[in-house]
């Protein structure tokens, strides 16, 4: 642990400014991921920490169809909004899903989406082998312990998970994440947010240093769609996903007119299955389409032992999500 | 030997004394403690499994704002080896010996410095140039060396191998269970002092006595010198029957700074210093007859082992009593890894009985006979090895009891024949047959003239209730109200007592404690035996007995007199005596039962995610005499949890390159939760056991026991898949 300043501003420029100009300072809200990277794991090391409680980011406003949910918002707030539960059910299902009361009510939404890989090799710095913390060094787990890692965008370099519940219903939705950074405002669809490992795990999205997140836009369903999330694990509560699937059907005469779908537990960032809600659209809602999904959205996945069995277990959360959102049966 | 008999307040379910004071925050554990000139440690550990030091540059930590000391391998003064420990062997071997590392998370150095920020902040500047060498890692691995027999415990009656070769029916299969770790919810932690040569800890310890013992041999001062407090302790597991290196570390440092010295583990830490379950591995082999008549078992359970520590194994110790079988042959094999030592973890021989709670369970499919019948036809009458009776025993008891509130009779034997809704119904179960321990305990009672009792023993209560119990039977044998009787615990100046381990003390003490209120009614009379104003002068001890604050006589209670008015008249303070067990099976003419239990499991899988709930547990236990059933349920609900974690979430792992824990966190070593403990029934059936002078057997860790087998049970009646491997994830089920 070294010792490092603390300095707790209340507007937003002025945050911005002070973060952007230090390269070792970094925002503070809930501080339940950042907390343990610096104290308890110390694997961040920081000259200074911005704590953005105080700024006004916090709170939810519905437009005609969005919700522009503050990024300081805390989870537990964003599970309770009354618009959540009745347009956008999943998301709600994702939330209560996630952690534990005590955690979502201190985690911000702004920092779910920027929570950093629980890979275990990651967050212990007497592991030499870790390209996300030091690139170039190699990658202990692809060789070690594997198993709440990624299949899917993952590669020798890293298969590190982003292991959110939230964003994998936001992603399904096209959420927008509004920037604010020294030189202005910008918009980026959560979507184009996250950049795969590639040979630069360490880079994990698009936000320069010192850039804020101020705001997600999430666009609610149609009032006819259906939606839910699934999350399979070991233990019943408290958990990391080993696999999970967000999904929103709408559907006509049994034909499937509208389908999202997202998956976590299974990707180094939030998965939106494109392909697989190609093939849904316009198809049947049947068990054999919802396979089919299956089988397309997980094509081409990268395992190492521990995580071999997610590939078949992925495909299940998506066929079970799907016939449970639907109402079709097994 | 007779028991304690009609009686008002045992087996009451009295709350616990000391929950006001634990509820409030009050009660002291040793993490709370603090001295004027209080000084912290942290310890760095080795990043590697085996090899050696190369160098140390401590230069930058030592140069740390608040630093009082670095020390490492190169500037220790030597320690002695700790003692032989009864009951757990050889003490793990001191610290700072030399540059040899032999396990990642080894302790080579321990850094002290004014506050504990300060210490964290320079532990991570101790550079340290290691030369590595190849660690040897995995229970499987042919070049770890093997212990055969180590200690001595293996069982042997009859033939099995010829037995096995002539069966009509033969099974043969092999069992992995994973390691796991204890992980009291207390951080383990020392203080420790020097008064000059007198050392004064207080230590995360189940046992005070034998960490005094530790410690004066390992500092070399004489035990007097040595003082070991611990009032309460935040859970144990048998993480803290052992003196660890970090203990010993904490004392050296406070004699080197001259301060006093507080190390507190972080959680991590708790996995590399404090012992775990070892990983196992047994093969079974039965045989048995059409009619379902055990004819032989051969077990042999391999457990992995520290590189040079030692830890008695448990493995197959109940193998030999559970059932009625002519030959049997255990075998203990001990593997030698790069591994921190294992060590005892609550309910030592769950896993053996994993192994052959599932083995019947497959035999009753193989044979087609109900799995609880097949258990009663190799019921064992009497101590399968000794040929004696049973001091206790109502296992048929268990199973009928147990069966009844399960409603096992509704099970449809045809696997995956039970549903609700999209979930697979499996119905499990399991016999338990537990090792019995009274340990030689001793205590002192005495009374005051207010009329209050005051105990006094080295006794520990590591959250099961022993200041409760104590304070129940003392008030019952001395006649007093529970307000009245003050116990004190925790502290080896004390009189010696076992540790609070190996389900032993509540009975050891108890016996104590009678034994102690005997006495100190006998010294009462002998206060009287000149007294003529006295109505029990010349009396003996067997015409009385103690009620409402007086000793009276049996047959005549208006007969009598308080205590207070004897000791005013005599003008005394108080009047003490000493009591004592020392248990002799030997000549009993009885074999000394442990616990004995039943457990049935109902299970919920959803068979295409692999998803595997517990839906309730029902647990019938014979303890014998039960001294407050409301603490008694909650050892068995908190241990039936633990046994769920065991059988279905924990699970050590061990990096099988470098040795690493790879999940030593509570974020990625899963424990149960709330939401996977289902409705728990407890139910306790039986005697008072003869050999047990208060007729109760230890019950804090046959909880555990069985719940594994139930469930994998169950799993199979569900499923069809027999597991054989612990713990049950998603991936073993899919
Ligand atoms: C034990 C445990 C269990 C968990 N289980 C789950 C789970 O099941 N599902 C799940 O989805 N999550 C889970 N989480 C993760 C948790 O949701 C995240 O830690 C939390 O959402 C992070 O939010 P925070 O406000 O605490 O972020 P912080 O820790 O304060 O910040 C996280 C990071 O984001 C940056 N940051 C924060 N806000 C902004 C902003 N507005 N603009 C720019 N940068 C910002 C910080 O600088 C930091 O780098 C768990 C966490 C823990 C500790
Ligand atoms: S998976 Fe990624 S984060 Fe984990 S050790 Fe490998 S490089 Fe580091």
């Amino acid at each position: 642990m070294n010792a490092f300043e603390y300095v707790r501003p209340d507007d937003v420029a002025g945050a911005v400014t002070m973060v952007s100009r230090d390269p070792h300072a970094s925002y503070l809200a809930g501080g339940t991921t950042l907390l343990d990277l610096v104290l308890k794991d110390g694997v961040v090391e920081l000259g200074r920490v911005v704590d953005i409680t105080r700024l006004p980011l916090r709170g939810i406003s519905r437009g005609d169809d969005t919700l522009r949910v503050g990024a300081l918002t805390t989870m537990e707030e964003l599970a309770a909004d009354p618009t959540v539960t009745e347009r956008l059910p999943f998301v709600r299902e994702a939330l209560l899903l996630g952690a534990s009361p005590q955690l979502r009510n201190m985690a911000t939404v702004g920092g779910n989406i920027l929570q950093r890989t629980r890979c275990r090799y990651f967050r212990d710095p007497t592991v030499a082998a870790c390209n996300k913390r030091a690139p170039g060094s190699g990658c202990a787990a692809v060789t070690g312990v594997a198993r709440m890692h990624a299949i899917l965008g993952a590669r020798a370099a890293c298969i590190a998970l982003h292991a959110s519940d939230l964003c994998v219903p936001l992603v399904a939705l096209d959420a927008v994440v509004h920037i604010q950074g020294v030189g202005g405002k910008r918009s980026v669809p959560l979507t184009e947010f996250y950049v795969l490992p590639g040979d630069r795990p360490d880079i994990e999205n698009v936000l320069q240093h010192g850039e804020l997140i101020t705001e997600v836009e999430v666009p609610l369903l149609p009032v006819n769609a259906r939606s839910g999330y699934l999350k399979v694990r070991d233990r019943a509560s408290y958990e990391f996903a080993l696999t999970s699937a967000a999904a929103a059907l709408l559907i006509e005469d049994g034909t499937i007119a509208r389908a999202r779908l997202a998956l976590g537990g299974v990707g180094t960032i939030p998965r939106r299955a494109r392909e697989a809600e190609e093939l849904l659209n316009g198809a049947p809602a049947v068990n054999q389409t919802f396979r089919a999904a299956a089988e397309v959205a997980l094509r081409d996945p990268f395992t190492v032992s521990g995580t071999a069995f997610k590939v078949e277990l992925a495909k299940r959360t998506i066929v079970r999500i799907l016939q449970t959102v639907s109402g079709v049966q097994s | 030997m007779t028991v304690v008999t009609a009686n008002k307040l045992l087996g009451d379910p009295v709350d616990r004394v000391d929950g006001p004071l634990k509820v409030t925050g009050a009660a002291p554990y040793p993490s709370d403690v603090t001295y004027p000139g209080l000084v912290h440690a942290v310890l760095v550990q080795s990043t590697i499994a085996a090899g050696t030091i190369r160098s140390i540059d401590a230069a930058d930590a030592e140069a740390a704002p608040g630093v009082l000391a670095v020390i490492t391998h190169e500037n220790a003064p030597a320690l002695a080896e700790g003692p032989m420990t009864p009951l757990l062997g050889p003490a793990p071997p001191s610290p700072l010996k030399d540059n040899r590392i032999l396990h990642h998370g080894q302790h080579v150095a321990i850094v002290v410095a004014e506050t504990l920020e300060q210490a964290t902040a320079a532990a991570r500047l101790v550079r340290i140039d290691y030369e590595e060498t190849a660690p040897v890692l995995g229970i499987d691995n042919p070049e770890a060396a093997v212990l055969r027999n180590p200690w001595g415990l293996e069982t042997q009656r009859g033939d099995a191998a010829a037995a096995l070769a002539s069966a009509e029916v033969v099974y043969d299969e092999t069992f992995a269970i994973a390691a796991g770790t204890n992980n009291p919810l207390g951080l383990f932690a020392t203080v420790a002092r020097w008064e000059g040569d007198r050392l004064i800890v207080h230590e995360s310890t189940q046992w005070p006595t034998m960490a005094r013992q530790t410690l004066a041999t390992v500092f070399n001062v004489p035990e007097n010198d040595v003082q070991v407090l611990v009032p309460y302790l935040g859970g144990g597991f048998g993480a803290g029957l052992r003196t660890w290196p970090h203990a010993i570390l904490t004392a050296l440092a406070a004699r080197l700074v001259d301060r006093p010295v507080k190390l507190v583990l972080t959680r991590p830490q708790m996995f590399t210093s404090v012992g775990h379950r070892a990983e196992t591995t047994q093969r079974l082999r039965l045989g048995a007859t059409r009619a379902g008549r055990l004819v032989a078992i051969d077990h042999v359970g391999t457990s992995t082992l520290g590189a040079e520590a030692a830890n008695m194994e448990f493995i197959s110790i109940e193998t030999g009593a559970a059932y009625a079988c002519p030959n049997v042959a255990t075998h203990d094999r001990q593997v030698r890894l790069n591994i921190p030592s294992p060590g005892w973890m609550r309910g030592p021989g769950s896993e053996g009985n994993f192994a052959i709670e599932s083995a019947l369970d497959e035999l009753s499919y193989t044979l087609g006979i109900d799995p609880l019948e097949l258990r009663l036809r190799n019921y064992a009458e009497v101590h399968p090895q000794s040929g004696l009776p049973w001091s206790s025993k109502a296992l048929r008891e268990c199973y009928r009891v147990g069966a009844e509130r399960f409603g096992w009779t509704r099970r449809t034997p045809e696997i995956g024949s039970m549903r609700e809704g999209n979930w697979l119904v499996g119905y499990g179960m399991a016999g338990v047959t537990f090792g019995g321990a009274q340990l030689p305990c001793q205590v002192r009672v005495s009374i005051r003239r207010d009329g209050s009792a005051h105990v006094r023993s080295a006794a520990t209560d590591i959250g099961t209730g022993t200041y409760t119990v104590a304070t129940q039977l003392a008030a019952e044998l001395l006649g007093l109200d529970i307000g009245q009787v003050r116990v004190e615990i925790g502290d080896s100046d004390l009189a010696p007592a076992p540790p609070s381990g190996g389900s032993s003390l509540a009975t050891s003490l108890g016996g104590a404690i009678r034994d102690a209120a005997g006495n100190l009614l006998r010294a009462f009379l002998n206060v009287l035996a000149e007294d003529h104003r006295s109505p029990l002068q010349g009396r003996r001890r067997d015409d009385v007995t103690a009620a409402d604050g007086r000793i009276h006589l049996v047959d005549d209670p208006s007969v009598g007199e308080t205590y207070s008015d004897i000791l005013a008249r005599h003008e005394l303070d108080e009047l003490a005596a000493d009591g004592e067990i020392n248990p002799q099976a030997d000549g009993a003419g009885m074999a000394p039962s442990g616990p004995f239990a039943a457990r049935f499991a109902e299970v919920r899988i959803d068979a295409e995610l692999g998803l595997l709930r517990v839906a309730r547990i029902v647990s019938a236990v014979d303890a014998g005499r039960i001294l407050n059933e409301k603490l008694a349920r909650s050892q068995i609900i908190g241990a039936t949890v633990m046994g769920i974690g065991m059988t279905m979430l924990e699970e050590t792992i061990f990096d099988p390159g470098s040795g690493r824990i790879a999940n030593a966190t509570f974020g990625d070593y899963l424990i149960p939760v709330n939401a996977d403990v289902p409705d728990l029934d407890v139910v306790f059936v039986g005697e008072p056991d003869r050999f047990s002078p208060i007729g109760s057997k230890g019950l804090g860790e046959v909880g555990i026991v069985g719940v594994s087998a139930a469930i994998a049970n169950a799993v199979y009646h569900a499923t069809g898949r027999r597991i054989r491997s612990l713990p049950i994830t998603i991936d073993q089920l899919l």
